[in-house]
C-alpha cells in the first residue's frame, strides 16, 4: 500500500512537473525577456490541442504530425500575439505600469482566443486520441504510454531550449536581452526580431504540451485555463525569470500535487497547492531562485 | 481654477475636499444623479430594473476596487474574495441571529475589512505581479474553501439560501425600486466619499506611491502603513457591495468569485479609466449594456469584451473618463481663447478634469496619462 502510494507519487511527480515545466519555461522566458506576464499562454495551450484533435481524429495523421503542427501554428500565433498586444506598448516599456498593462493586454488576448473558440467550437470537450496507445503497470500504477511520451518530450524540448539559449547566436541574443537590454542592442542584437521570436517559441512549448494534455483530458476552450494558473504558481514559486529555478518548481510543484492527491483527493489539490504559494511568497518574496530586479536568465 | 493645477490644486485642497467640482459640474452631477433616480418610476419591465440592482451593486464593488488597483496601484486581485467575504458575512448573520438587516450590511463592511486588512499584511514584502498572485492565490483559497466547506456554514457549492432581504415586506416590484434607490445612494456616497479620499493629503500619499514608489518613500511617505489602509478602506467598501449582493439576490454562491466574473470586472474598469472617478460608473454601466445585449452568446460576449480591452489599453490607456476629460478640457481652452490669447499650453498642463482626477495625476508630473 505505501509502496503503491509512494510509486503513484514518483510516477505523478515527473508526469505532472514535466508538463509544468513545459507550459512555465515558455512564460518565465517571457518575463525574462520582456518583463511581461503572458496570460495567452493558456490559451495557446487550449490552441494546441484543438490542433491535436483536429489533425488526429479528424485528419487521421500521424502524431508526430500533430505535433509539429501544433509547434508550428502556436509559433505564428505566439508571434501575432507579441505582434498585437506587446509591440504597440513597447515604447511604453519603462514605465512604471509596463507589466500591468501587458498583463491586461495579453489576458485581452486569452479572452479572444477562448471565446472565438467557444464560439466557433461549441464548448463541448472533444476526445483526442493518445499520441501513443496502451501503456505499462508498475506496482499496479497505471502509467499511459501517453504520460511517460509527454514526459519524455517535454524534457527533451527543456534541454532543447537549454541547448538553444546557451549555444546559439539567437539563444545567447535573447539572453543578452535578459540581462541587460541596452548593452545588447549597443552590440548590435536585433531587439526588434527577437520579442516576436521569444514569445513565439514560448507560445510553440506551450502548444506542444496543448497536444498532450489534450490526450489526458480533452479538447475544449476552457482547457487552457487549469495549466495557467498552475504555471503561474510554478513560476512564482522558481521566481519569475529563472530558467532553473522554474524546473525545479515545476517538479517541486508537481511533487506537492501528486502528494495531495495521494492524501487529500483531487479537489483539494489546487487549493493546497495555492497554500503553499502564499506560504513561499510570504517567506520568499521572490520566490526560490527569482531576484528583485536583476537580470535573470 | 484657471490657473496650472500644482499651485491653485493646492490652495483648492485647503478650501474644499472636491478642488475639481465647480457649481455647474455639482449641478450636472445632481442632474445624473436624479435622472438614474427617476429610472425605476418609468421603467417598468422588472427584468432590466433588476439587471440594473445588479449593475448598481457590480458599481458599488467596481468603485472599491478602482480605488485599491487604481488609485493606490496595490495589484489586488483577491478583491472579489473579499467582496465574498462581506457578502458571506452578511448573509451569516441574518440568518443566524436576530440582527436588523441594515446592521448586517453594516456588519458585513466590518467583516470584509478585516479579512482585507489581513490580506494586506503578507503582501507588504511584494510588489507589482507578485502582489496580483499572492492576492488571486488568497481568492482561489477562499472560494475552494468555501467550495468544499461540508460543515453546513456557508452552504458549500450551493451557496447561502433564502438570505432575508432589507424589504422583505414590499411587493416585488417595490422591493426592486427600493434596492435600486438604497444602492445608487450608497453608490453616489461611496463615490463621494473615495472622490474627496482621493484629493485628500491621504489619496495624494496613495498616488505618490503608485507613480514613483522610491521618491514618495524617500519624502517621508510610509508605504506599508498606507497599503493597509487602502486595503481597509476598500475592503468596507466591497464588504458592504457583498452585503448589498445577498440582500438584493437573497442568496449568495461561491460563484460570485472566479477567473470570469474577475476579468469582466477588469475589463470594466479598464475601459472606464483606471483610477478615476467617473470611469467605474462609464465601465460598469457600457460593459453591463454589452453583456445584457449578449446575453444568449456568451462566446460573443467575451470576445468583443476582449477585443475592447486590447484596444483600449493599447490606445486609449486613461479609459472613457481620461478621453472625456481631454474634450472637456479642450472644449475648455476653446472657450478661453476668446478671453486669453492662444497660448501654446500643453494639452495636459492640468485644467481639472470632470471630476478633477485625471488632471490632478497629470499635475503631479507622471509624464503619460497612465492605466495602473
Amino acid at each position: 500500500m505505501i509502496v503503491t502510494n509512494i510509486v503513484a507519487i514518483a510516477v505523478n511527480t515527473i508526469i505532472l512537473g514535466s508538463i509544468y515545466g513545459l507550459v512555465a519555461i515558455g512564460m518565465t522566458l517571457i518575463y525574462g525577456t520582456l518583463r511581461i506576464l503572458d496570460m495567452s499562454q493558456g490559451s495557446m495551450v487550449m490552441v494546441g490541442s484543438f490542433i491535436g484533435w483536429g489533425v488526429l481524429v479528424v485528419a487521421g495523421w500521424s502524431p508526430v504530425l500533430a505535433i509539429l503542427a501544433a509547434f508550428a501554428a502556436t509559433f505564428i500565433l505566439g508571434v501575432l500575439t507579441q505582434q498585437v498586444s506587446v509591440q504597440p506598448l513597447m515604447k511604453r516599456r519603462n514605465a512604471i505600469d509596463f507589466e500591468m498593462v501587458t498583463f491586461i493586454t495579453t489576458f485581452a488576448v486569452a479572452m479572444v482566443l477562448t471565446n472565438v473558440a467557444l464560439e466557433v467550437l461549441g464548448p463541448f470537450q472533444r476526445n483526442v486520441t493518445p499520441v501513443i496507445a496502451g501503456g505499462i503497470t508498475i506496482h499496479t500504477v497505471n502509467l499511459p504510454y501517453q504520460s511517460l511520451a509527454m514526459a519524455i518530450v517535454s524534457i527533451a524540448l527543456m534541454a532543447g531550449l537549454g541547448l538553444f539559449l546557451s549555444r546559439t547566436r539567437w539563444g545567447m541574443a535573447i539572453r543578452a536581452v535578459a540581462q541587460d537590454l541596452d548593452a545588447a542592442r549597443l552590440m548590435g542584437v536585433p531587439v526588434g526580431k527577437l520579442y516576436p521570436l521569444t514569445m513565439g517559441l514560448a507560445s510553440a512549448l506551450a502548444g506542444v504540451a496543448g497536444v498532450f494534455l489534450g490526450g489526458l483530458y480533452f479538447a475544449y476552450p476552457g482547457a487552457g485555463d487549469l495549466p495557467l494558473l498552475e504555471a503561474l504558481i510554478v513560476v512564482i514559486f522558481g521566481g519569475l525569470g529563472s530558467l532553473p529555478g522554474t524546473i525545479y518548481a515545476a517538479y517541486a510543484i508537481g511533487l506537492i500535487q501528486a502528494t495531495a492527491e495521494q492524501i487529500a483527493g483531487e479537489t483539494w489539490s489546487l487549493p493546497i497547492l495555492y497554500g503553499v504559494i502564499l506560504v513561499v511568497l510570504i517567506v520568499r518574496p521572490y520566490g526560490l531562485l527569482g531576484k528583485p530586479s536583476e537580470a535573470r536568465l | 481654477m484657471t490657473d496650472h493645477l500644482p499651485a491653485a490644486g493646492r490652495q483648492a485642497l485647503a478650501r474644499s475636499a472636491f478642488p475639481a467640482m465647480t457649481t455647474g459640474r455639482w449641478a450636472l452631477t445632481a442632474l445624473a444623479v436624479a435622472i438614474a433616480a427617476v429610472i425605476p418610476l418609468v421603467m417598468t419591465n422588472q427584468y432590466y430594473l433588476s439587471v440594473m440592482v445588479t449593475t448598481l451593486i457590480l458599481l458599488v464593488l467596481n468603485i472599491s476596487w478602482n480605488f485599491v488597483l487604481g488609485v493606490a496601484g496595490v495589484w489586488n486581485f483577491g478583491q472579489l474574495a473579499i467582496y465574498a467575504i462581506g457578502g458571506y458575512g452578511a448573509g451569516i448573520i441574518m440568518l443566524r441571529t436576530s440582527l436588523s438587516p441594515w446592521l448586517a450590511l453594516l456588519a458585513g463592511g466590518v467583516v470584509a475589512t478585516v479579512a482585507a486588512i489581513l490580506l494586506a499584511f503578507p503582501t507588504l514584502r511584494l510588489y507589482g505581479i507578485y502582489t496580483s498572485l499572492l492576492t488571486f492565490a488568497f481568492a482561489e483559497v477562499i472560494q475552494y474553501v468555501i467550495l468544499n466547506d461540508s460543515s453546513g456554514i456557508t452552504g458549500g457549492s450551493f451557496g447561502l439560501p433564502s438570505v432575508p432581504g432589507l424589504f422583505d415586506k414590499l411587493s416585488l416590484a417595490a422591493q426592486n425600486r427600493a434596492y435600486y434607490w438604497t444602492i445608487l445612494a450608497i453608490a453616489v456616497i461611496a463615490t463621494l466619499v473615495l472622490a474627496a479620499v482621493k484629493q485628500s493629503g491621504l489619496g495624494i500619499a496613495l498616488r505618490s506611491i503608485r507613480d514613483a514608489p522610491a521618491y514618495a518613500a524617500a519624502r517621508g511617505v510610509n508605504p506599508l502603513r498606507l497599503r493597509v489602509i487602502a486595503f481597509a478602506i476598500s475592503g468596507f467598501i466591497a464588504g458592504v457591495a457583498g452585503a448589498l449582493y445577498v440582500c438584493a439576490e437573497g442568496s449568495i454562491s461561491p460563484s460570485v468569485m472566479g477567473l470570469t466574473p474577475m476579468s469582466v470586472y477588469v475589463t470594466m474598469l479598464v475601459i472606464g479609466g483606471l483610477g478615476t472617478s467617473t470611469g467605474p460608473i462609464i465601465g460598469t454601466i457600457l460593459v453591463q449594456i454589452v453583456a445584457t445585449l449578449l446575453v444568449t452568446h456568451p462566446g460573443a460576449e467575451f470576445t468583443i469584451l476582449g477585443l475592447f480591452l486590447l484596444v483600449m489599453v493599447i490606445f486609449v490607456p486613461d479609459g472613457l473618463a481620461g478621453v472625456a476629460g481631454r474634450y472637456w478640457r479642450r472644449i475648455g481652452a476653446w472657450a478661453a481663447e476668446g478671453e486669453n490669447p492662444p497660448g501654446d499650453e500643453p494639452p495636459d498642463a492640468g485644467r481639472a478634469g470632470p471630476d478633477g482626477s485625471a488632471a490632478a495625476s497629470q499635475a503631479e508630473g507622471s509624464p503619460d496619462p497612465h492605466v495602473a
